[in-house]
């Protein structure tokens, strides 16, 4: 028996593109009488000849960015899709995890939809039954273990899929950036199950943008670029590997350091990094309601500019924008060249429990945008440290919570109705 | 230990029926939330399953039997009506609901491999369960008409099979074509309403026999569930045995069924790609 747990041999994954793939019986028949009709169609190389293996235990990442082929990688692993040439071997009892809560049936109790979803994942029944107790204990949705999934919050439902989840015992684990949903807490049982996993010597494949948990959890990575494989081995190798050859920029966790050349810019002024952090000056992306969040953005002024402003927006995922703030107001008239950290800080207690995210902009009121929106992090506002008394178990209406003054009095009649007497 | 291969350029002449066997608790939970979702928060509920052939059956007797004065010989026109009607709708139904099927599954087939067959193959077996109250509703009217059951009945079960068989082949063709061809959605509920004319289910296949040429007759036996529907009847009331022609019919539906699961095969390594 080998010590290989996957084993790619030479993948390609050619895609046709310039038809909408949707075909109707009347293009099936004009391509079938003339010839030229089918010739606007153009082979588009998802994935060009690639190669690897990965042994029994390790847990490898696999970076790229966006359009690199990482998810016709993961797909064609899954079987989803099948290469166009090649041949993967797979040695062990594969599940692989793009998404979490497959199949859910809104109509269906919680229950219900654990054995629904299991067997998706290739469960059987009875394996489902034995372990149906912990999964509905580690869903911590129990109480509504009988209640069709529809009047579930979207953070029950996702519990519950990731109870199942990560009920599965596979020797071999492909997982996609599931982690990317969620709350908080739930990223964290994630990555802690996972790890767990790669603990008790299975193997696992993890495709992610997010470089400090491929970094935890992974000991080797593939650097996939242009469909291809430019690097293997050595996950911190991997990641400077990809950081090097990224033309856009990096983003880790709350950070963001943009290459010289790709670089949001203008004649005026270019941006170079930007982080998201709280008071203790620790970067990340998740924060507690009781913090104040600060944005800093460091940027290059080319040439001196008068009433250049900064403007940040906050945006919920479903794109209402939640506030917008300038520093117009604190900001000199004139802005001589040179390199500047303008921070902007969010006061605790204002955000909802949801994700947002931030955009900043530069220009110059009245005369020119001088950076149009440039997206900077996501980041989610939880309810961690509930020792006040206002700890609510789910968001609150609306896309901010703010503390707002309540007071009661009992009062005469007259002091409501001082004229009708 | 379980081993995968994935190969460009596997066979596509292997159907994998031990792969299928082992994703057999698929196939259960799927026809399951089928079945629990068509009568959720139905006020109704299970009420329904009788209502709809019963309305059926009132229609057609007023029309066939009173209207047009259609003969069944000693069988009650209703009891005639509702053999035909349990044969058809489960077959109508099955169809339809697997040939929509992959389309209606794009979100789990985007994201995890199991053998796609089993989606339109679950649909068999919801169907059962109103089948199951068609044949209870036709044995209440035969206590009704105090008709007994003819001793063919026995063979009622390769009918089953056959319709099983019938209903999915078209259903399987349909869902594979239809991921190709959204044209095949508007094309469905035409066939049914269509095919049910062309189907011995309101009159009795031998009110053609006289009167259309061989020909045509053949062609009509070429719809997969006519001598099926014939042989409910025979099964159950002990009419006419079914035609010679019908025995076209068997012999289409299991060539059917064998090259649905062959072509649905072929266009599975694509489904993730262009549904």
């Amino acid at each position: 028996m080998s010590d290989i747990a996957i084993s790619v041999e030479n993948i390609s994954k050619r895609y046709l593109i310039g038809d909408t793939s949707k075909g109707s019986v009347r293009e099936a028949i004009t391509s079938f009488f003339s010839e030229n009709a089918s010739s606007k169609k153009e082979n588009f190389l998802a994935l060009k000849d690639i190669s690897f293996e990965v042994k029994k235990g390790e847990a490898v990442g696999i970076i790229g960015k966006n359009g690199a082929g990482k998810s016709t990688l993961l797909k064609i692993l899954s079987r989803i899709t099948e290469p166009s040439t090649g041949r993967i071997v797979i040695d062990g009892r594969v599940s692989s995890l793009l998404e979490v809560g497959t199949g859910f049936h809104p109509e269906l109790t919680g229950r219900e939809n654990i054995f629904l979803n299991g067997t998706i994942l290739g469960m059987s029944r009875d394996e489902i039954k034995s372990k149906l107790d912990e999964i509905i204990e580690f869903s911590g949705v129990k109480r509504f273990i009988e209640t069709p999934v529809k009047r579930y919050s979207s953070g029950m439902k996702v519990r519950l899929a990731f109870a199942v989840a990560a009920h599965l015992e596979p020797e071999i684990l492909i997982i996609d950036e599931v982690l990317a949903v969620g709350d908080v807490e739930f990223q964290k049982k994630c990555l802690g199950k996972m790890a767990d996993i790669t603990g008790q010597g299975r193997t696992i494949l993890f495709v992610s943008h997010n470089m400090s948990a491929v970094r935890r959890l992974c000991s080797k990575a593939i650097h996939l670029d242009d469909g291809q494989v430019v690097y293997t081995g050595d996950v911190e190798e991997a990641i400077s590997n990809y950081l090097d050859t990224n033309d856009t920029y990096i983003e880790s966790m709350g950070e963001i350091a943009w290459n010289v050349t790709a670089a949001p810019q203008s004649s005026e002024v270019k941006l170079i990094a930007a982080r998201i952090r709280n008071n203790e000056e620790k970067v990340k992306t998740q924060f507690d309601t009781s913090e104040e969040i600060t944005i800093e953005v460091d940027y290059q002024v080319k040439m001196p500019v008068r009433n250049m402003r900064i403007v940040l927006k906050v945006s919920t995922h479903e794109g209402i924008l939640a506030f917008a703030s300038t520093d117009h107001q604190t900001r000199e008239t004139h802005t001589q060249e040179g390199f500047y950290r303008t921070t902007c800080k969010i006061p605790s207690y204002v955000l909802n429990k949801i994700s947002y995210f931030i955009e900043v902009q530069f220009g110059i009121p009245g005369m020119k945008v001088l950076i149009p929106s440039v997206k900077l992090f996501d980041f989610e506002v939880e309810n961690i440290y509930s020792s006040t008394g206002s700890y609510y178990p789910e968001k609150w209406p609306g896309i901010v919570a703010i503390p707002t003054e309540w007071a009661t009095l009992e009062v005469t009649e007259q002091t409501l109705h001082p004229l009708n007497k | 230990m379980p081993k995968t291969i994935i190969d460009a350029n596997k066979s596509v002449l292997s159907l994998d029926l031990k792969e299928l066997f082992h994703y057999k608790d698929l196939f259960y939970t799927l026809s399951y939330r089928d079945f629990k979702v068509k009568y959720a928060q139905t006020f109704l509920g299970f009420t329904w399953a009788f209502i709809q052939p019963l309305m059926t059956l009132v229609v057609f007797a007023l029309v066939f039997s009173r209207g047009l004065q259609l003969g069944t010989g000693n069988i009650p026109y209703i009891l005639f009506a509702a053999c035909g009607l349990a044969g058809w709708t489960y077959f109508s139904s099955v169809m339809s609901q697997a040939g929509n099927s992959i389309i209606n599954a794009q979100g789990m087939v985007q994201k995890i491999y199991f053998p796609r067959i089993i989606i339109p193959l679950s649909k068999a077996l919801v169907g059962l369960i109103d089948f199951a109250i068609a044949l209870l509703l036709i044995f209440v009217l035969m206590v009704f008409y105090r008709f007994s059951p003819s001793p063919n009945i026995v063979f009622l079960p390769l009918f089953l099979i056959l319709a099983i068989l019938a209903a999915l082949g078209v259903g399987i063709f349909l869902s594979a074509l239809t991921i190709r061809f959204r044209d095949f959605q508007n094309a469905v509920p035409f066939l049914i309403r269509f095919g049910m004319f062309f189907t011995p289910v309101a009159y009795p296949s031998s009110l053609l026999t006289d009167r259309i040429p061989e020909w045509a007759l053949i062609i009509y036996y070429l719809n997969p569930i006519a001598g099926i529907i014939d042989g409910f009847r025979w099964s159950i009331l002990g009419s006419d045995p079914p035609n010679v022609l019908a025995y076209i019919s068997f012999g289409v539906v299991v060539l059917l069924f064998i090259s649905s699961l062959f072509y649905f095969k072929k266009v599975e390594r694509i489904i993730a790609d262009i549904v």
